[in-house]
């Protein structure tokens, strides 16, 4: 539907809410900035499903005619080399990573899902497969089951119900958040216009991600190099440090491990996050206790 | 069940038994030169088109490529030669035919090469299996003929192939496939008969994904220095694979080529490292690791 004209959203999953506006969110400890950490785990098929959408398809040479052995492959060395490059990053810098974890891989990677409990990572669910995106074509059923079936296989591999999701490729219909909430998710990653978390329609929570901070759409789509991209993230760090005085800022990013967790990256993101956790006011967590803490404490 | 196209067993890099190249270096470097040839009027076949810039021929994509064999692939032997590389070439193997002195200066100096195909403008794509099976036994043959060497290994044309490819690459007695990007060490390729392995090759330290869009050659040394760092301090517990991978045509620039210096300057200035070649890497796997790795990954199926 075209937007009316008329004061606020032309959507009604949230309102319109100028930062400027808000009463201060203060962090635990008075930290000024939260810092989470997405880390994407997604499989990427061999071969399109019929009648699927995906409107990214990094990775390899670009888009290639099938079968595309590169890029396929290239996507697999996040599952068998990268990520642990980017956990152990992680872990050493004292950030508990928040999973964004597709279905097939917690089907077909019980290594993985086990590996990212043990270190004490949020996993939230991720859709089906890294080349399956929800879109505003796919009929309400499809979408339902694809949503309930992603969220019911991550319960199942980890024992426990998801409270996040991130979908796809930040792939939704004008659905997706009611769907979201209706199948009991807490909060939802694919929005990425604020620095605040947010509430959305009926209970669902927002947690922005920086699109800027997202490795694939920096690094990948606007092929930004990699010393850019550790820079921008200290730089980015600044402003908010600074902004998050006088009211907490969030500074969600995005870490697709087959990418930033080749070798000759990885030094950059540990040099880059070094620095942000080199600063005292500091506060690293996970989605759920970002939301939560943001859901107790919102501010009036 | 495995995921489709169930050639892959799943295996962290992280929970393997250690490797130790032959005199227990962390990285077994391999340079490698894309020495190709592409077509003027190509025939479209399958779904790529050689040439989508213009109706053929495309003069200027085409003798852009073409400067790389008269121009730049000398001024890269120049300094391969002051590093003393012996590399191995992913190959379009009619070069061989088309261009005598290329073949001549890469034979004088005992480099190995896998086939890349005969033109880079005739992707595997829409081969039948009896085209496909046809056109190992032309691979082979025309490096034996033209070379005296035994073809190993293979990047596919452009990197193109067809589901079949594994299979029929060992069937014609190679051992070693490039296309997979998906590991720092060689893996096991599930194939009908033999044994097959992924050497990595790299869509990252490669000049020309780089330099087709807005990156330039002090980026390029930049991130192989890095990509080298890193590799070379995890080699110290398991050996690492680390390719570059150059083409005449792009690296051989006039203005790039001082970068090529800077990286295998710093490179070689590293002992434990192992100067070596796709066919050995994988000759050596196979030999050590093979059989090891298998088993391994069998306790990762789901």
């Amino acid at each position: 539907m075209p937007a009316e004209r008329r004061q606020g959203m032309d959507h009604a999953h949230h309102d319109w809410s100028p930062i400027s506006t808000r009463g201060k969110l203060s962090w635990p400890n008075s930290a000024r900035v939260a810092l989470c950490a997405i880390v994407t785990l997604e499989h990427t098929e061999w071969e399109l499903p019929e009648g699927s959408f995906s409107a990214d398809q990094a990775g390899g040479l670009g888009v290639r005619p099938f079968p595309d052995y590169p890029r396929f492959s290239h996507r697999e060395y996040g599952h068998r080399v990268g990520v642990f490059r980017v956990l152990d990053v992680l872990e050493k810098l004292g950030i508990d990573a928040t999973v964004a974890m597709d279905s097939q891989t917690a089907e077909h990677y019980p290594y993985l899902v086990k590996h990212c409990l043990d270190r004490g990572c949020e996993i939230i669910a991720h859709g089906v497969s890294g080349s399956q995106m929800i879109s505003g074509n796919m009929s309400v059923e499809a979408e339902t089951i694809f949503i309930r079936s992603s969220m019911n296989i991550i319960e199942k591999a980890t024992g426990k119900k998801p409270r996040g999701w991130s979908g796809t490729d930040y792939g939704e219909s004008e659905r997706t958040p009611d769907l979201l909430r209706q199948a009991g998710f807490d909060y939802v990653c694919d929005w990425v216009n604020d620095e605040q978390p947010y509430p959305m329609r009926d209970g669902l929570t927002a947690l922005p991600t920086m699109l800027e901070m997202d490795d694939l759409f920096t690094m990948s789509n606007r092929r930004v190099t990699i010393d850019r991209f550790a820079q921008s993230m200290r730089d980015g760090f600044d402003v908010m440090y600074q902004d998050g005085a006088s009211n907490g800022r969030l500074m969600t990013i995005n870490l697709h491990p087959w990418l930033i967790g080749q070798p000759f990256r990885i030094g950059y993101l540990e040099e880059a996050l070094g620095y942000v956790m080199g600063h005292e006011e500091v506060w690293a967590a996970t989605g759920s206790e970002i939301v939560d803490w943001y859901r107790d404490n919102q501010p009036g | 069940m495995s995921l489709p196209p169930h050639r892959v067993d799943y295996s962290p890099i992280v929970e393997r038994p250690p490797i130790k190249w032959p005199s227990g270096e962390r990285v077994a470097l391999w340079i490698a030169p894309n020495v190709e040839h592409y077509e003027y009027m190509p025939t479209k076949h399958g779904p790529r088109d050689p040439w989508p810039r213009t109706p053929y021929p495309d003069v200027q994509q085409y003798s852009y490529r073409d400067y790389g064999n008269r121009v730049g692939f000398w001024r890269m032997l120049e300094v391969l030669d002051q590093y003393k590389i012996r590399s191995c070439v992913s190959l379009n193997l009619a070069v061989l035919e088309h261009f005598p002195e290329i073949r001549d200066a890469m034979v004088e100096r005992d480099w190995d090469y896998m086939s890349h195909g005969i033109y880079n403008t005739r992707y595997l794509y829409a081969y039948t299996e009896e085209e496909e099976r046809e056109f190992y036994r032309d691979n082979v043959e025309t490096l034996k003929r033209q070379t005296g060497k035994q073809l190993k290994g293979m990047l596919g044309p452009a990197i193109s192939g067809t589901i079949r490819t594994p299979d029929l690459m060992t069937e014609a007695g190679l051992i070693y496939h490039t296309d997979w990007m998906h590991d720092d060490q060689p893996v096991p390729i599930n194939v009908e008969s033999g044994k097959l392995v992924s050497v990595p090759y790299s869509i990252e330290l490669n000049d020309s994904p780089l330099f087709r869009v807005n990156y330039e050659a002090d980026y390029f040394a930049e991130i192989c220095k890095r990509q080298f760092d890193q590799l070379y301090k995890e080699g110290a517990e398991s050996g690492r694979v680390m390719c570059i991978a150059l083409h005449p045509f792009l690296i051989g620039q006039p203005h790039r080529i001082k970068y090529l210096d800077e990286i295998l300057s710093y490179i070689t200035s590293h002992s434990d490292i192992w100067m070596t070649t796709a066919d050995d890497i994988a000759e050596y796997y196979i030999e050590n690791y093979y059989d090891q790795a298998v088993d391994h990954a069998k306790q990762y199926r789901v």
